[in-house]
């Protein structure tokens, strides 16, 4: 979500071109996808799931704010923007606006007054939506809910990031076109692909972006598509691919995942918590089949990465050798209680260290915020259970957890680069400034 | 027979401890082993110079220095005592402390007393430490070891009547003795976690299954809670 900062870098190189045109030619609003009557009704209950598919929530709540009543931070090293109330608030919030100014909002990231929205709304992947989608969108938030008077805060950018209309160039290149088309005949694998591309703004953070910070590709058929991205220093891991972090995973894998975070092989962490508690545990069975099923075919064909089953990891942390070096002393004494000699931990509990995509990650960022912080995994209707990784930044000094996760990141059957006490400094500094 | 709920409540205590671990997982590492205070120089929390004295010289009693292991006065129990003293526990934040109080009644229905742990303890003491005087010429700590034995086994056998509102008292100094040898260090006992070493206690480390059952020693010193190694 912090990413996008990128992305003004991108615009503001595109401005410098110095079209003054654009700032002063109207902005064409894109047209509805299909034609629906006039006294089209969602039925009951439409537009709230539409909204959980499209995990509103999850930007437009502050913490400990009332829902959908907007400014919520997001941080960047250039000023904070907030996301806006968008609850039918006619002075504060979206009241008053009509059907053709919310789609245009989703659609093209423009308001009401043609001015133009920060990407961190993900309009890109919004282009997608069905005018069915739009529409209980637009019934649930003008109709079934609340207005709360909240005034959304400036977002404090300096300039010249804080010039939208050089925003309008980035979107001729970054857009793609409006609409859903499916690539399958399948209609339960062209359900999956929607909710993908479109709602679930998946791609937002597992796709690259490429050199303007536009997601590099917005399709599936295009192999840049969920290849991987990075959030706020952490790895989105590839979910296609031969590094996908999913590979082999059964049907059954991505739909526990998806509806309780977590599965026989891992937990998830970071913003995907979010998406889980906010937006996929929701799902109803059928989607979650969809989504499941569109998945396990984007990795048709590749089975899970080879991995020995007995290692030289596990001899040596079960010989509680006194010589041992360090790192996996440290393991021992800190983490073996729960995730096991073997890395394999416990189904469901604690996830696998082997082969995890978050331990493994080219950016250490997301293993080293484990351990210092440690994290709880939401709970879910089908999962209540919050399971809660505790933190070890007050147990382990910075070269202490950069022997850890070292030996962590080259254990077992993993074999990624060891990690720095200077990066563990930073993010430890990060966590407290955060904490303030 | 044990007052079971006086007894420090083991959830209060895990409750405590993921409370303050998700306070503290930022704070920065407070390695460098703390300098720790000589017993002879601590400053008690709760307890007078006369009552740290008389738990010193106790403590000293119920797990002897002489014995195979660490005693009580090296695993540093007294400032255990006193910092549970101190805090909730003296104070009885977690029992229920309103009447009828009934101290007479049979030790069946529990512990009736209206006083709170630090209340007995120091009701306690006094009256020990008077019955001393009255009979043997000085308080607790200064007679010789021999005769605070026979002083401490009085009182566990209830011969020094100190009244049914102190009837625990016994009771309560053996439990809280062996609770700082035992605890995690943390709390101010097991010092240096000898008592876990004379025990082979693994410490916090909390899983050791490939050892279950191997009728050999597991080879690695305990770990405690704050992650230090011994
Ligand atoms: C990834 C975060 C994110 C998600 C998900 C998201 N939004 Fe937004 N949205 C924002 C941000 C940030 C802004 C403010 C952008 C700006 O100030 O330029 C915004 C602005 C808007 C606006 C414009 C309101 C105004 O006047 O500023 C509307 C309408 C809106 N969002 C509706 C929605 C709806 C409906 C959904 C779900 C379908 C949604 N948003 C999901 C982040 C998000
Ligand atoms: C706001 C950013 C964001 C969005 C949106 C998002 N993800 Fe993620 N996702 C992440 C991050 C970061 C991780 C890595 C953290 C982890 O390992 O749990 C992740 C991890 C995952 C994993 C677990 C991989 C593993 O091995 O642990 C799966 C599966 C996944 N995402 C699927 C999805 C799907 C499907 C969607 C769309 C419905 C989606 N994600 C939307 C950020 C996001
Ligand atoms: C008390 C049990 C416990 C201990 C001890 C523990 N963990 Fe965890 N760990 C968990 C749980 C539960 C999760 C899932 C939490 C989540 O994802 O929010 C987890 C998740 C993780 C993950 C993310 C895995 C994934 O699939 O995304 C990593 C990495 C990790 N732990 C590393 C460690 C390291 C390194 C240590 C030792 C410093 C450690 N853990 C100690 C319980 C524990």
């Amino acid at each position: 979500m912090r990413n996008f900062i990128h992305i003004l870098f991108a615009a503001l190189l595109i401005t410098g071109l110095g079209f003054l045109a654009f700032i002063t030619v109207p902005v064409q609003r894109t047209e509805p996808q299909t034609a629906l009557a006039d006294d089209w009704r969602p039925e009951e209950g439409q537009g709230e799931y539409a909204m959980r598919l499209a995990d509103c929530a999850a930007c437009h709540t502050a913490p400990d704010g009332e829902l959908f009543a907007g400014n919520r931070p997001i941080e960047s090293p250039l000023g904070t923007i907030y996301s806006s109330n968008i609850t039918p608030d006619e002075a504060t919030g979206i009241g008053g606006w009509s059907l053709d100014d919310f789609r245009a909002a989703l659609y093209d990231g423009v308001r009401p007054d043609g001015t133009h929205l920060y990407p961190a709304m993900p309009y890109e992947n919004y282009r997608k939506l069905t005018e069915e989608d739009i529409r209980a969108l637009y019934h649930y938030f003008m109709e079934e809910l609340e207005p709360v008077e909240n005034r959304t805060l400036q977002s404090d950018l300096s300039f010249p990031f804080d010039q939208r209309w050089g925003l309008r160039a980035w979107k001729w290149v970054a857009l793609g076109d409006p609409g859903f088309v499916a690539d399958t005949d399948d209609p339960v694998l062209a359900r999956g692909e929607y909710l993908v591309e479109g709602p679930g703004h998946c791609g937002a953070c597992h796709t690259p972006r490429n050199n303007l910070m536009a997601e590099a590709a917005l399709e599936t058929p295009d192999e840049a598509f969920l290849s991987g991205g990075e959030i706020d220093g952490w790895t989105a891991p590839p979910l296609r691919g031969p590094d996908s972090a999913i590979r082999g995973w059964s049907a059954q894998d991505m739909a526990a995942i998806l509806a309780t975070g977590r599965n026989a092989h891992a937990a998830i962490n970071g913003e995907m918590q979010l998406v889980v508690r906010d937006s996929t545990q929701f799902m109803n069975d059928e989607d979650l089949q969809a989504l499941a099923a569109y998945l396990v075919n984007l990795n048709d064909g590749s089975t899970a990465p080879d991995r020995a089953e007995e290692t030289e990891t596990e001899a040596l942390l079960v010989s509680a050798d006194p010589d041992m070096p360090l790192g996996p002393r440290l393991y021992l004494d800190n983490c073996n209680a729960c995730h096991f000699a073997d890395g394999r931990g416990a189904d469901e509990v604690f996830p696998e260290l082997d082969g995890s995509s978050l331990v493994t990650a080219q950016s250490p960022t997301g293993l080293i915020s484990m351990i210092l912080t440690g994290s709880e995994l939401p709970s879910t209707a089908e999962r209540p259970s919050s399971l809660r990784m505790p933190g070890f930044g007050d147990r382990l000094s910075d070269e202490e957890v950069a022997e850890l996760a070292s030996f962590v990141r080259s254990a077992w059957n993993n074999g990624a680069q060891p990690v720095t006490p200077a990066q563990v400094a930073e993010l430890r500094g990060d966590a407290e400034a955060k904490r303030d | 027979m044990t007052p079971k709920f006086l007894q420090s409540s083991r959830r209060g205590f895990l409750g405590g401890t993921a409370a303050a671990a998700a306070l503290t997982t930022l704070a920065v590492p407070a390695r460098a082993q703390v300098e720790v205070v000589p017993l002879d120089r601590y400053q008690p929390d709760y307890l007078t110079a006369g009552e740290w004295a008389f738990v010193m010289a106790a403590c000293a009693r119920i797990i002897p220095s002489d014995g195979d292991g660490p005693g009580a006065i090296e695993a540093r129990v007294p400032v255990f005592i006193d910092r549970q003293l101190a805090g909730d526990f003296g104070a009885a934040a977690d029992l229920y402390m309103e009447g009828p109080f009934n101290p007479g009644s049979d030790a069946y229905l529990g512990t009736q007393t209206p006083l709170t742990p630090a209340r007995i303890y120091r009701d306690g003491i006094a009256a020990v430490d008077q019955w001393c005087t009255d009979n043997l010429g000085s308080p607790l700590a200064e007679l010789e070891p021999e005769d605070q034995d026979t002083v401490l086994r009085a009182l566990s056998s209830g011969d020094l009547n100190l009244g049914d509102e102190l009837r625990e008292f016994w009771a309560l100094l053996v439990q809280n003795t062996k609770e700082g040898y035992f605890a995690d260090p943390r709390y101010g006992g097991n010092h240096g976690m000898q008592s876990w070493i004379y025990i082979g206690f693994p410490g916090a480390r909390a899983n050791y299954l490939e050892w279950i059952g191997r009728n050999e020693a597991y080879p690695l010193g305990p770990v405690d809670i704050a992650g230090e190694r011994a």
